[in-house]
């Protein structure tokens, strides 16, 4: 019986599907039974280095802190036994590599990676500039669930349904089953992101790196686990071999590469994945909690040098100058979600989760490829084509981890900018055709109505109402221009604040 | 043991298995043709029934949106003259709209309930209550209120899909030819029109035949164009049993969503009638608005949808 490695494969199924769980049901009305953004608040990375570098105290802080001191005491059981990436990284080598013998890339040092990229996003975030996004596991796993996983998975389901109550003429039995489904689990509509399969390809590239080793990542990428590792290193849960006859079959099957050939092990790299308790043929293999080893070597595992110490000081200081070489400002060319901080700062703050854009009520919120530079890479946008702001709804500013959308009241929402409408009266049905529409001055949400209507009368001597806007009443929702009959250009666009 | 064969402990050969592909092959398609042939596009207007109520127009008066509406219905000639026992009724609400009742962009949920009730003692096999919305649906059918109301007194309320629709065929020439139209709100034994009075900057005011365009789905801006003509095939498409116009408070500007509780006036007024031009001429003079302001109700006048003077109909006046 490998009691134990079942108990960690359990907690590891249990906490994906709450993973999966807990962004599926971030979605109008957020009646989820946990915050959407629970697992973004208990990751340290994402908050030291996110209140590090916007020099603000977030109140997810304290429940990160929380992580890290059980990490003091048990290791990194985080990576073995929480992390959803881990166990996609494990479902994968489980699938791609049948057999736990084949030989792995010996990753040895390459393991020190990690520790550079967290030292470049730790040096970055002091500069004030937060890079923990790019890498960190927790907001990789959970943009490809939110705009890969859950789209799919619902346009499949639903066009099983549309397609058996449709071509297979089975509408009388499944409506009222659909109906429910549509309005509880499936959600009211299929969600469509611009650009999901460049999030898709990264995805598949980190778990296709299992092909290397299994948990190739983890031991020499992941920034989360080398902060996990560094405290880890100080764990009093370690693995204690009783009975031991140097068969050293456990040094290639453990997943991390953790075990050393003379049978010590880096307390750092081990995830208390169990595998090693029960691939012992003497069992003589466990794990406790001892505070002091008698030690057998005065080794504390092989330090970073100091040649390596200032390279990886280097690195950072490298890209520091990225704001000052590249020169430009940031741009805001584009609509940002309503009442997202100063541009520079929401580049910063914004940690490219993606729980903005799966809540998004009408799907107006969409990643980013490099409309706003590479600085803006998966940072929410608001497209009016294909969802405007509703004007009462306030989801995106409740799900946000880091505050980069603040969470506004339904009265500050409303009257939160988001830009401009303009009427371009080329297009215009009533400005450059003479036809009666109105569309736009009907949708505008505001009480007094942004859009005022003007008379207008036509060449063949009939009057029609044409819009104009009022500036110092418009937020910027963009009702107007998703509703706009105007084809192909909309002749109501909504312009960027600073634009 | 003898091995015994049987279809679940069967090993599945490989001529098994191609035999399966082959019988899918064949009965898949012929499956689908049938089903695609019930679920066929192009389907004609709903058929003119000819009900009368025992006035031309009902006008009833009250604080209580429900109690009135009761009593409207009941002095046109109770619900039992428009539903028969088993049917399938429409009561379609305007849900359009983000906001609650007070603000008056939407119909009232105690006038629905109302209906949802009377539809049910008169036997409706199944009453369904739906609204193609302008702001998100799931929003609209929460703030309105209607949700809750209607489903508290045993209505279907649901979200319209896309794809579940009918393509209207017109027997005269129409501009809304081939308009998608909500499939339910044509498959249906009654369909009852509920929509409440209020100002539209485009047709100055919003009543019975503009609430039709929430059985639409598709581009519905285009609709704007023209919209009079397009207002009146609707409903001569649809043709409602009855049309029930909620003007307990009325929405007096800024319309059609408001928002502005200072835009809003009481009226305490319920019409029932089965003529939505009648209906709409004398929800006109509640608001002082000249009946001719609306381009609908113009085009309704000139092609006899029904009869536009006040003073020569039969209208019963009482206050619940």
């Amino acid at each position: 019986m490998n009691r134990l490695v079942r108990l960690r494969r359990f907690s590891q199924i249990l906490c994906l599907v709450l993973f999966v769980y807990i962004l599926w049901s971030t979605t109008y009305p957020l009646s989820g039974l946990l915050p959407p953004e629970t697992f973004f608040k208990i990751n340290p990375l994402v908050m030291v280095m996110t209140a590090l570098s916007g020099r603000v105290g977030l109140v997810g802080l304290s429940a990160a802190l929380v992580l890290v001191f059980l990490t003091l005491v048990f290791g990194r059981f985080f990576c073995g036994w929480v992390c959803p990436l881990g166990t996609m990284l494990d479902v994968t080598a489980r699938l791609v590599r049948r057999d736990r013998w084949r030989r792995s890339l010996r990753t040895g040092r390459m393991r020190f990676i990690k520790f550079g990229v967290l030292f470049f996003v730790f040096v970055a975030a002091l500069a004030g500039i937060q890079a923990a996004w790019v890498l960190d596991p927790m907001v990789i796993m959970a943009r490809f669930v939110s705009l890969n996983l859950i789209p799919a998975a619902t346009r499949t389901l639903d066009g099983a349904f549309v397609f058996a109550m449709t071509t297979l003429g089975l509408r009388e039995v499944l409506i009222d089953a659909y109906r429910w489904l549509r309005e509880s689990f499936l959600g009211i509509q299929v969600p469509f992101f611009a650009h999901a399969v460049v999030i898709l390809l990264f995805f598949a590239l980190i778990l296709s790196s299992v092909a290397l080793a299994p948990r190739f990542w983890c031991r020499c990428v992941c920034p989360l686990g080398a902060l996990y590792a560094l405290a880890a290193k100080a764990a009093w849960m370690r693995r204690l071999v009783d009975i031991c006859k140097h068969c050293t079959l456990c040094i290639p099957r453990c997943r991390m590469g953790a075990i050393r050939e003379d049978m010590t092990y880096d307390k750092g790299e081990c995830i208390l994945c169990m595998d090693c308790v029960y691939d012992c043929p003497q069992h003589g293999t466990r794990f406790g909690i001892i505070a002091r080893l008698p030690e057998r070597r005065t080794e504390s595992g092989p330090g970073i040098s100091r040649r390596n110490f200032l390279f990886l000081l280097a690195l950072p200081l490298a890209t520091l100058g990225r704001r000052v070489f590249a020169g430009t400002p940031a741009r805001a060319g584009v609509i940002r979600p309503p009442g997202a901080l100063d541009e520079e700062v929401f580049l910063d703050r914004c940690v490219r989760c993606g729980n903005c854009m799966k809540v998004c009520i009408t799907n107006g919120l969409q990643p980013l490829m490099f409309e706003e530079g590479l600085e803006g890479l998966w940072t929410p946008r608001l497209v009016p084509e294909i969802g405007y702001c509703e004007y009462q709804c306030t989801l995106c500013g409740q799900v946000c981890p880091t505050g980069a959308i603040p969470r506004l009241g339904v009265e500050e929402k409303k009257r939160t900018r988001l830009g401009l409408a303009v009427v371009d009266r080329s297009l215009c049905i009533s400005w450059a055709h003479g036809q009666e529409c109105l569309v736009c001055e009907e949708h505008c949400p505001v009480a007094e109505k942004a859009i005022k209507v003007t008379e207008r009368r036509t060449p063949s001597g009939a009057v029609v109402g044409a819009p104009v806007v009022d500036p110092e009443l418009c937020v910027g929702c963009g009702i107007c221009q998703n509703k706009c009959p105007a084809r192909p250009d909309r002749a109501i666009r909504v312009q960027p604040l600073s634009a | 043991m003898e091995h015994i064969p049987s279809f679940f402990h069967r090993r599945v050969t490989r001529r098994d298995f191609l035999r399966l592909l082959g019988a899918l092959a064949v009965t898949l398609p012929a499956w689908s043709l049938a089903g695609r042939h019930a679920h066929a596009g192009q389907t004609n207007a709903r058929r003119k029934k000819g009900i009368k109520g025992d006035h031309d127009l009902v006008v009833a008066e009250g604080a209580d949106p429900y109690a009135t509406t009761v009593r409207a219905v009941e002095a046109l000639g109770g619900m039992g003259r428009f539903v028969r026992k088993g049917a399938t009724v429409v009561v379609k609400p305007n849900i359009g709209w983000d906001r609650a009742p007070e603000q008056a962009g939407n119909t009232h949920p105690e006038v629905v309930a109302a209906l949802v009730d009377l539809c049910r003692t008169a036997g409706a096999g199944r009453v369904n209550v739906f609204d193609v919305t302008c702001n998100d649906a799931r929003r609209c059918y929460d703030t309105s209120g209607i949700r809750e109301a209607a489903e508290a007194h045993g209505a279907s309320v649901y979200l319209a899909s896309d794809w579940d629709v009918v393509k209207a065929r017109f027997a005269y020439e129409s501009p809304m030819e081939g308009w998608p139209i909500v499939r339910d709100a044509v498959a249906c034994d009654t369909f009852i029109n509920v929509p409440v009075l209020k100002h539209h900057g485009l047709t100055r005011l919003t009543i019975a035949m503009k609430n039709l365009m929430g059985v639409c789905t598709g581009s519905r801006g285009t609709i704007h164009q023209g919209i009079g003509r397009k207002l009146v095939d609707l409903t001569d498409f649809i043709s409602p049993e009855l049309i029930v116009v909620d003007a307990t408070r009325v929405l007096l500007r800024n319309g059609p969503q408001g928002g502005n509780l200072a835009d809003v006036e009481h009226r305490d007024t319920v019409l029932a009638s089965t003529d939505p031009v009648l209906a709409e001429t004398f929800a006109c003079s509640l608001v002082d608005v000249d009946p001719d302001e609306l381009p609908n109700l113009v085009e309704a006048k000139a092609r006899g949808l029904g009869r536009p003077d006040l003073a020569g109909a039969d209208i019963l006046r009482l206050k619940a």
